[in-house]
């Protein structure tokens, strides 16, 4: 074995002063056995490192499928909110609704009556913004029908955007990720339905640029 | 490898009060952190778990007045003891062909690349789980950038070890899958 194989440790890891780095560098540059030594070992480890990204990137991918473990929380929460929406006869205020602040959610009446359900559109609002929390933005598209719904819920069909960071912890989810749930609330003051969905703030945006 | 070996001297002025320093270095280190603990066979939440509990322990350690001398060798080898407390899950992400093998290398451009690339890493993580327990060790703690004397302080052993213990890591991977 060289001589030089306890210094190669050194200077691997920058211990070395400056002339010991450049007496090592001549070294290697000579011997074919500490040359090939480093060689392989700067292969080992980075086919070694990208092997661990790669475990680590399949836990990720494994980590999502708890997503659905939390999406039921995520729906009873929902509900809750939902019913809290939906009990009072009277009529409910609407929180003024801030274009700026790129709220998300969008209550609509979709059937009046015994009519059935009309597959409208819920309605998107352009966002710029990753929306704040759910809870105080419970807001109306300001439009008749969806004002009519405050007043006589038949059955009223709700849309949440729930920003990720508010149910897992930094780093669970994608950045900017959020989910929107669509809830629909029976007459009779229960949660009839509720789709959630994941959704990137990213790619909101672009697709609904005008 | 030892390209990063210009960060990894912490130093300790950053460490002596604000929390601004706590942040950068929990930023610093959180996500190698991780990856080493992962990659020794635990979950994501108990990785995650485990992270927590030895920044915690370094927030008591410094409180208390305790050494600021590398810290980074230090959070790593809480991190290790940690680990081992959950043995049972030890090494399971290196003890069978797991979902990276399986998965690898499925960004690839080309069916064939994709083909060629996941052979790779299957022999590579054949090679892998063929290594001693002390030698994924320590290639698993110089893959997340610490020092050959930093390695031997958080396994208990000489740094010639460690030096011996990687040369025999690497020469058993480049035998197997010429890496």
């Amino acid at each position: 074995m060289c001589e030089f194989s306890e210094r190669l440790v050194a200077w691997l890891d920058r211990e070395l002063s400056f002339e010991e780095a450049a007496e090592v560098e001549r070294h290697l540059e000579g011997c074919s056995e500490c040359r090939s030594g480093v060689d392989a070992y700067e292969r080992a480890s980075g086919e070694f490192g990208a092997y661990c990204d790669e475990i680590m990137e399949s836990q990720a991918r494994r980590g999502t499928t708890t997503l659905v473990q939390a999406a039921v929380a995520v729906g009873a929460m929902a509900a809750i909110m939902g019913l809290v929406l939906a009990l009072p006869r009277t009529r409910v205020e609407p929180p003024a609704f801030h274009r700026t602040q790129a709220v998300a959610a969008v209550s609509r009446a979709i059937v009046a009556g015994g009519i059935p359900a009309v597959a409208t559109p819920i309605q998107r609002v352009h966002r710029r913004h990753p929306p704040t929390p759910a809870r105080n933005q419970i807001a109306n598209s300001g439009a008749a029908p969806g004002q009519q719904s405050y007043t006589s819920p038949e059955e009223t069909a709700i849309q949440i955007a729930i920003p990720a960071d508010e149910m897992f912890p930094p780093g669970a989810v994608p950045e900017g990720m959020h989910f929107v749930a669509d809830l629909t609330i029976a007459a009779d003051g229960s949660a009839e339905r509720l789709r959630l969905s994941p959704r990137l703030a990213g790619i909101e945006r672009s697709t609904n640029q005008p | 490898m030892s390209g990063d070996a210009a960060n990894l001297a912490l130093p300790l002025s950053r460490l002596s009060t604000g929390t601004s320093e706590a942040t950068t270095l929990y930023r610093e280190l959180r996500k190698p952190l991780l990856r080493y603990l992962v990659c020794l066979g635990l979950s994501s939440d108990e990785a995650q778990d485990v992270v927590q509990d030895a920044f915690l322990i370094l927030h008591r350690h410094l409180a208390s007045g305790g050494s600021q001398e590398n810290i980074r060798g230090w959070l790593f080898r809480v991190a290790h003891n940690q680990a081992r407390n959950r043995q049972n899950r030890y090494d399971r992400n290196f003890s069978a062909p797991g979902d990276a093998e399986l998965q690898a290398a499925s960004h690839e451009e080309t069916p064939e690349r994709a083909v060629l690339e996941k052979e790779k890493f299957q022999r590579l993580g054949k090679a892998i789980r063929l290594l001693t327990a002390s030698e994924r060790e320590c290639l698993l703690l110089r893959a997340a950038g610490l020092r050959y004397r930093e390695i031997g302080e958080v396994l208990g052993i000489a740094t010639s070890t460690v030096n011996d213990t990687v040369d025999r890591a690497v020469k058993k991977l480049a035998e197997k899958c010429n890496v």
